[in-house]
């Protein structure tokens, strides 16, 4: 079964919804898609229903919601894109998307396509951190929020990013135990942040407000300090820690034992490109923003015709600004499609990127302590695994380095890292992080070639029912 | 890898107590994982209801043949990959059913390449 | 800046790396370019089959020796003797098979007809719906990903200089010798070799020899790792299907089914409804897949010449350019086409006749020549 849609818009978190509901506004025909259940990305995930207890996010998110259940957009929730093709010839131009739903395989067809798949977290290898028992941040909210489940009796929470307080009080709100939150940055890092968090009086006074209440319950907190190894056999004992920058390896100066059964680690968020890899449309490697972006232009166009980005995932802004690049992006896309005038076009777009340049003040703060920093991983041991889906060392990612790989893909072919069911999400930029401390460039690092499917699909799901003969056997080439 | 549950004992140390009785007011059931019974609650992702169990190691490595499990919540990281009735999934985005029969994802024993 | 190499490789797939591992082995020195890091290309991506079951029959003597060579190797590539089975699931299937097998027999390939039990004795996990089948205890896989790092260090060995991510951008003859441009510098050199693989179509018509190059896109997937399924390299009477599971316990599956797209366009795309024929052409052979999930599916070009014979030799025209390309096979032939082609450069009879493009020209019949 194939629908013909005027705008596919891939992600229902805040720049998505926002969209597909302004191209439905417009009168273009419109779906949106989303593999969870119901819209919200990550930041406004809706809460398990049995939570009695208010979610930080729980009036935006539900009126996100409520925007998009009124809006014409058709929405295709849990359904998961495996592939997305470029439909050539004139006017039916567009793209085809490939997808796995409640019914199998269906296919959605469009002319323009709005990429709002959101940021993905950012993780640093350490030893052990592959041990039953650590999670990245954003995994923490996940079983938190969704599951209601704690990670642990005793817990860490390190890393980088806004994520670290939201996470530790997660679980303080749960009625769990934080053993230690880990901070890479230090107080004079934050500190240098408040004039661009003042944007946002509620979000800065909300921070601050957490931050008393882990004074409260005397939580160690250690600003400057990262995770050195994980520490457990078959499951997580405790963590090392030490200031980060201490180049000494031999001595104990400034190392900490701190005793958990779970840790929740995460070195912020990196915008997912997969979409616009897999569409060929070129990038720019923007620390600020995340790390690799899509180029775009003011209207939210990449260097694909008909393919544009909004949200985080095109560029770190916020969970604020990214109704407005959505919008943006919707706007263009009907001004594109002849359905809107250049006029209207014009002054709208020009009061949405004022809007924007204020709304993005917190996000550019919270991105700042999201960024890469890849100097984290150059001291990790040898042995250290990198890509966990192939358990690859940072000892082989760097003798493949040293025998010639020179970008990523080169990398890939030569260890299998990168190569697993993950797709490299995993290890991508860990692996980038290490050639990048031998000394090779980001732009000439490159990010890993992007091949459908986007997500693992069982072979069964993609053959269906059918007979041999179903199967078109064309004349081979000449024995 | 595999810690005994007995289905009786009421260990939800890990699950969140929320007021207003939300958690007791939700089913029960229990499925199988690895042939041992484990329990779980209505909304559960079979992930959940493992780690909710004590149970965090699902899988073994391919190379390294180390316990492995959730680590991105979020059916991308592949870490919590099993076998539910047959089928290869990611348990932290396949909601648990009474009965489920769930295994450990066994890897090809080749030489550990 | 400007210096004078014997001869000048363009191209740092298979073809390339072997024949200036060659020439320098025979005392010329060598510069090698590659637009982007050896071995990505063809030479990296394809299903690594090295079937004697698959290969041209005119190719035979050729394809020998190539699996030869990828065995010395050995782990290095990942190179394993698997024996395969080639599998018939028709009567007409079953003809086409026999007539194939026979040929390839009679050309030297150790190869026996054997009858679906058998098959399924060698291969337990196989459909039971086998009306006939093939075995060559010979064949097996490498990985071909490990292609560029395996040449890397042999070129280096060889004292072969190789300049990675550059890209030849133009090449012009000079007095006694070749010019080639890459961005802002100039390399001199006697001779020239274009082993440019799917992209020498566009190279050979920009210096007014338009070679008839076909570009085929194949596609292949590789699933998540599987317990143990298949033990050897499985196909299909058509050639449509190979099938092998790694030692790591991934199953790729190939046969040649077709993505769309342009070397130009720089990747291919593969195409659902192709993916689909081609799955479902594995999962008839290996019912258990169908519960494997699909990690990866990509696309390789391959270049063919109109008579599905390679192109080795001068480029029509060209007294000190050379071209060698559309080698059908090439994965498992290449190591040892670039020995001949390195000799033939050289001035040396290669041990076996090479391909010369010129046949394509009007009025020239024969596919082999002499050499010289």
């Amino acid at each position: 079964m194939t629908q013909q849609f005027d705008v596919a818009v891939l992600g229902a978190g805040p720049a998505g919804a926002e969209a597909a509901c302004v191209a439905s506004e417009i009168g273009l025909s419109t779906v949106i898609i989303d593999e969870a259940t119901a819209a919200g990305g990550q930041v406004y995930r809706a809460p398990a229903a049995r939570s009695s207890r208010p979610d930080p996010h729980h009036a935006e998110g539900d009126a996100l919601r409520r925007r998009l259940d009124a809006s014409q957009a058709t929405r295709r929730f849990g359904d998961r894109v495996w592939d997305i093709a470029r439909t050539a010839s004139g006017e039916l131009a567009g793209y085809e998307l490939s997808m796995i739903g409640a019914n199998g395989l269906e296919t959605v067809r469009t002319r323009s396509l709005i990429v709002a798949t959101g940021a993905t977290e950012r993780f640093y290898p350490r030893p052990g951190w592959t041990l039953p028992g650590v999670v990245g941040l954003a995994a923490a909210t996940i079983l938190l929020k969704s599951s209601r489940v704690l990670p642990g009796s005793n817990v860490v929470v390190a890393g980088a990013g806004p994520l670290l307080s939201l996470v530790a009080h997660l679980i303080i709100e749960a009625g769990g135990r934080v053993a230690a939150i880990v901070d890479v940055s230090s107080l004079k890092e934050w500190t240098a942040l408040v004039p661009r968090m003042a944007a946002r009086p509620d979000l800065l006074f909300r921070g601050l407000a957490w931050q008393l209440e882990v004074a409260r319950k005397k939580i160690p907190v250690y600003h400057g300090f990262d995770v050195t190894r994980v520490l457990g056999e078959t499951g997580v004992e405790g963590v090392e820690i030490a200031r980060t920058g201490s180049a000494d390896e031999t001595g104990s100066h400034g190392r900490t034992v701190i005793s958990a059964d779970a840790v929740c680690l995460g070195y912020g968020l990196t915008p997912a490109t997969e979409v616009y890899r897999l569409l060929g449309a070129s990038h720019v490697f923007d620390p600020a923003r995340g790390g690799w972006i899509p180029e775009l232009d003011t209207a939210q166009r990449t260097s694909v015709p008909n393919l544009y980005g909004a949200g985080d995932g095109a560029g770190l802004l916020g969970a604020a600004a990214a109704p407005m690049t959505g919008s943006l992006a919707a706007l263009s896309a009907a001004n594109d499609l002849g359905k809107l005038s250049a006029s209207t076009y014009s002054s709208k777009a020009t009061q949405l990127r004022a809007q924007l340049a204020k709304a993005s003040r917190f996000g550019e703060a919270m991105a700042h302590v999201a960024r890469p920093r890849p100097f984290l991983v150059k001291g990790i041991p040898d042995a250290t695994i990198v890509c966990r889906c192939e358990d690859i060392t940072a000892g082989e990612v760097r003798a493949a380095v040293e025998a010639g790989a020179k970008n990523i893909n080169a990398l890939k072919f030569a260890t299998r890292c990168g190569m697993g069911p993950c797709g490299g999400r995993m290890c991508g930029e860990a692996a980038a992080s290490l050639m990048e401390c031998n000394g090779i460039e980001r732009t000439c690092i490159g990010q890993f070639t992007a091949r459908p499917p986007l997500r693992p699909i069982s072979l069964g799901t993609v053959t269906g029912d059918f007979q041999y003969s179903d199967i078109p056997l064309p004349e081979p080439a000449p024995a | 890898m595999n810690r005994s549950i007995d289905p009786a004992k009421d260990d939800d140390s890990l699950r969140v107590h929320d007021e207003g009785a939300a958690n007791a007011a939700r089913g029960r059931f229990s499925f199988n994982f690895n042939g041992e019974l484990v329990t779980a609650m209505d909304g559960d992702t079979v992930a959940a209801a493992l780690w909710a169990s004590g149970i965090r190691a699902f899988r073994l490595s391919p190379r390294t043949g180390a316990p492995r499990g959730v680590f991105c919540a979020m059916g991308v990281c592949q870490e919590c990959v099993v076998r539910v009735n047959g089928r290869i999934c990611t348990s932290c985005n396949t909601p648990a059913e009474p009965g489920m029969d769930v295994r450990s994802f066994v890897l090809y024993d080749g030489a550990g390449k | 800046m400007n210096q004078q190499y014997d001869c000048a490789v363009v191209g740092g797939g298979i073809m390339g790396a072997a024949t200036a591992i060659r020439l320098a082995e025979g005392g010329m020195r060598v510069l090698l370019c590659e637009a982007q890091q050896l071995g990505m290309g063809a030479s990296g991506v394809n299903a690594g089959t090295l079937s004697l079951q698959i290969k041209r029959v005119s190719l035979m003597p050729y394809a020998l020796r190539g699996h030869a060579i990828w065995a010395q190797a050995g782990d290095e590539v990942g190179f394993k003797e698997s024996g395969g089975i080639t599998l018939a699931f028709t009567e007409h299937e079953a003809e086409i098979l026999e007539e194939r097998m026979t040929a390839r027999i009679n050309a030297g390939a150790p190869i026996e007809m054997i009858t679906g039990e058998r098959a399924r004795e060698l291969e337990p996990h196989l459909t039971d719906r086998i009306v006939s089948a093939s075995y060559c205890h010979a064949d097996g896989y490498a990985n071909s990903s490990l292609t560029g790092a395996y040449y890397r260090r042999k070129l280096i060995a060889a004292g072969v200089e190789v300049l990675e991510l550059t890209s030849v951008d133009e090449i012009e003859p000079t007095d006694g010798g070749i010019t080639l441009r890459t961005g802002d510098r100039l390399h001199t050199a006697r001779r020239a070799l274009l082993a440019t693989g799917a992209w020498t179509k566009e190279i050979s018509a920009r210096l007014g020899v338009p070679l008839p190059i076909r570009v085929r896109i194949n596609t292949v997937s590789v699933t998540e790792r599987m317990p143990k399924l298949a033990k050897k390299v499985i196909g299909h009477a058509t050639g449509l299907l190979t099938l092998k599971q790694s030692t790591n316990g991934t199953v790729l599956i190939g046969g040649g089914w077709q993505g769309t797209g342009t070397p130009e366009a720089g990747r291919g795309q593969v195409a659902a409804e192709t993916l689909t024929s081609n799955l479902r052409l594995a999962q008839y052979a290996l019912p258990e897949l169908v519960d494997a999930r699909i990690v990866r599916c990509w696309t390789g070009f391959e270049a063919n010449s109109p008579d599905f014979l390679p192109m080795a030799g001068r480029l029509p025209g060209w007294d000190n350019l050379f071209v060698l390309c559309c080698v059908r096979g090439g994965y498992t032939i290449g190591p040892y086409m670039g020995r001949l082609m390195g000799d033939y450069i050289l001035g040396r009879e290669p041990e076996l006749p090479l391909f010369d493009p010129i046949r394509f020209l009007e009025n020239h019949e024969q596919a082999t020549s002499p050499s010289h």
